[in-house]
């Protein structure tokens, strides 16, 4: 598997910010934790394609991961949840690794430098594709109000599962939900 | 002051507040920067509202890149940090635009919602859509939500917040008595 991250990169700009934002809200959010359910989208809802750069600038349209399922998570660095999401989902992509899984993060309005350092602070760096959506086109077609919103994707490319706000991605629930979809024609 | 004093203050005011408690409604004072934070809790929308300070919303719209004028006024509102929760076996859903906020003179106040921001920013040119909170949302089992909700009043103002949502056609509204907007400056350093 190709590491995102090849390029060292610098630029700490914003991450004072983040960690302040972090500080107001970390308490009451990690304080418990993170739920684990997915809402079912019925009937599963056809979602446009859309085509976007990863941390090196080559481009993942989402129909080159048709027949795959998806997991499709909208983020930025001052997002608290989002910053306890990230390493669970590197877990569950690596636990899926060997399954036709794939996980597409993808970043709001951020730049790749910004997101590096960001990751570099997390100690986390995912071996899926982190994608930028800068000026928020791709988040507003598929109707996210707010960060983090995730969607499960079946293996045509339909949603089938929504889930707003952070989720505990390395819940064996979860995992048992990707299953499924995997198992499904 | 002094740390001792300090610790005797924030003890002081924790005890003020457990006398100040209204019905499931918490306050807490964050040991470390004294800001305080209302938890209502109980209901099938859980609401968290926390004090931001002025110069943290300043931090947060320049670290985005944003313009000046931009930061200048939204830290210039009475800034909250608010979490919501759907604590329900079933979708909850709440619109900004029918919440109000009481102030003390007895007026109720619609509050600006994340729509009119955004429209603004567009205007300027400024394709930012994020930090505020959604103005409409239908949450599902386990959804929650966050982001900035912002009240046009000066630091240290009061107020009662009157929020609602629904649940399948039903209407709930709860008030949070006696709110207050963050200081200027952090009363804890």
């Amino acid at each position: 598997m190709k590491h995102r991250f090849t390029r060292r990169r610098s630029g700490v700009a914003g991450l004072p910010a983040a960690l302040l934002l972090f500080a107001l809200s970390a308490a009451a959010v990690a304080e418990e934790g993170l739920s684990h359910s997915f809402a079912r989208i019925d009937p599963p809802r056809s979602v446009p394609d859309f085509s976007l750069p990863d941390m090196d600038g080559e481009m993942h349209a989402l129909q080159d991961y048709r027949g795959k399922v998806v997991l499709i998570n909208f983020w930025a660095t001052w997002c608290p949840p989002c910053r306890r999401e990230m390493p669970a989902l590197e877990q569950l992509y690596r636990k899926l690794g060997d399954q036709p899984f794939a996980v597409l993060a993808i970043n709001q309005w951020e730049d790749a430098d910004h997101v590096f350092a960001y990751m570099g602070d997390l100690n986390v760096f995912p071996s899926f594709p982190i994608l930028f959506d800068p000026e928020s086109r791709v988040s507003a077609e598929f109707g996210v109000k707010g960060l983090p919103t995730s969607f499960l994707l079946d293996r045509q490319g339909r949603v089938v599962f929504r889930a707003v706000g952070g989720r505990a991605f390395d819940h064996p629930e979860v995992e048992q939900t990707i299953r499924s979809l995997l198992a499904a024609e | 002051m002094s740390r001792c004093a300090q610790i005797c203050a924030v003890g002081l005011v924790l005890l003020c507040q457990q006398a100040l408690a209204e019905g499931l409604v918490e306050k807490q004072v964050n040991p470390d920067t004294g800001l305080v934070s209302w938890k209502a809790q109980g209901d099938a929308l859980e609401l968290e509202f926390i004090q931001v300070l002025p110069d943290y919303v300043r931090a947060v719209y320049s670290s985005r890149g944003l313009p000046g004028e931009i930061v200048d006024k939204v830290s210039g509102y009475c800034v909250f940090g608010t979490i919501l929760h759907n604590r329900s076996e079933g979708p909850v859903a709440y619109r900004v635009a029918d919440w109000r906020y009481i102030t003390p003179d007895g007026e109720r106040h619609r509050i600006r919602t994340k729509s009119e921001w955004v429209q603004e920013w567009r205007d300027m040119g400024v394709a930012f859509r994020w930090s505020m909170l959604p103005d409409d949302q239908t949450f599902e089992v386990g959804d929650w939500g966050q982001g900035f909700t912002t009240i046009d009043l000066s630091p240290g103002s009061r107020f009662d917040l009157e929020y609602s949502w629904r649940v399948n056609d039903k209407s709930f509204t709860r008030t949070i008595k006696w709110v207050e907007c963050a200081p200027d400056e952090a009363p804890l350093h």
